[in-house]
């Protein structure tokens, strides 16, 4: 596993808690907050899309080592795209 | 009432076309979407959907991974890609489904979500496809 997909994994684990958290805990910190984290580590937490991009860009410039969540969101369910004919 | 921007239906559909900056400078990736309200519904988590390849050349930021159904069955990776409009000054980080294929024609979906920020239609031009900001409450 090269660095970078180990860095990958490690924020995808904690994205995927950050989400399961706060879907199951309402009082949990993150919430309604769309979070941002780099590194293994949460660096910000936000109310939009646009701070937390702006602030992981700071902190981070290499996107790959990055991941963001909408902490509240449900990633599991199944979105339709219909065909085209 | 004209909007603020119209672009032209392309194989008889209807399209909008957004400009995809990259992190590591040069010119402006320039995409013509199909406006398609039957992607996604206003509750999904995403709101494009790109090539792949754009979303990793324009510094997409890594979501999670998004299950589809229909046109696309399966999971894909979702990334925060930052998406502008320049004509109506939109320029925002929107959650973009990165995908292997497009349909034949364009270079991506604009997904309901998406088209449902603006006030969109063919404001009474039946060849044009419009789009304005909403007004900011």
């Amino acid at each position: 596993m090269t660095p970078s997909r180990s860095i990958a994994a490690i924020n995808d684990q904690l994205a995927r808690q950050i989400n399961s958290d706060a879907r199951h805990h309402p009082g949990s910190p993150y919430a309604g907050k769309i979070v941002g984290i780099a590194n293994g580590q949460v660096v910000v937490v936000a109310d939009t899309w646009k701070e937390v991009a702006d602030r992981l860009r700071q902190i981070e410039p290499d996107p790959a080592r990055c991941c963001c969540i909408e902490a509240s969101a449900d990633y599991d369910r199944v979105d339709e795209i219909w065909s085209w004919a | 009432m004209t909007p603020a921007v119209q672009f032209p239906l392309l194989n008889d559909r209807p399209t909008i076309q957004v400009s995809l900056p990259r992190p590591s400078g040069g010119p402006d990736l320039f995409r013509t979407l199909i406006a398609d309200t039957g992607a996604g519904t206003q509750r999904s988590v995403f709101q494009i959907v790109l090539q792949l390849s754009d979303c990793l050349q324009c510094g997409g930021i890594p979501i999670t991974q998004v299950q589809l159904t229909g046109a696309y069955t399966g999971s894909f990776p979702l990334f925060l890609v930052r998406v502008r409009i320049p004509r109506i000054n939109f320029d925002e980080p929107v959650p973009v489904v990165g995908v292997m294929q497009i349909p034949r024609g364009f270079d991506g979906i604009a997904a309901f979500r998406f088209l449902n920020r603006f006030h969109y239609g063919n404001f009474a031009d039946p060849a044009c496809v419009g789009l304005d900001l909403l007004p900011t409450v």
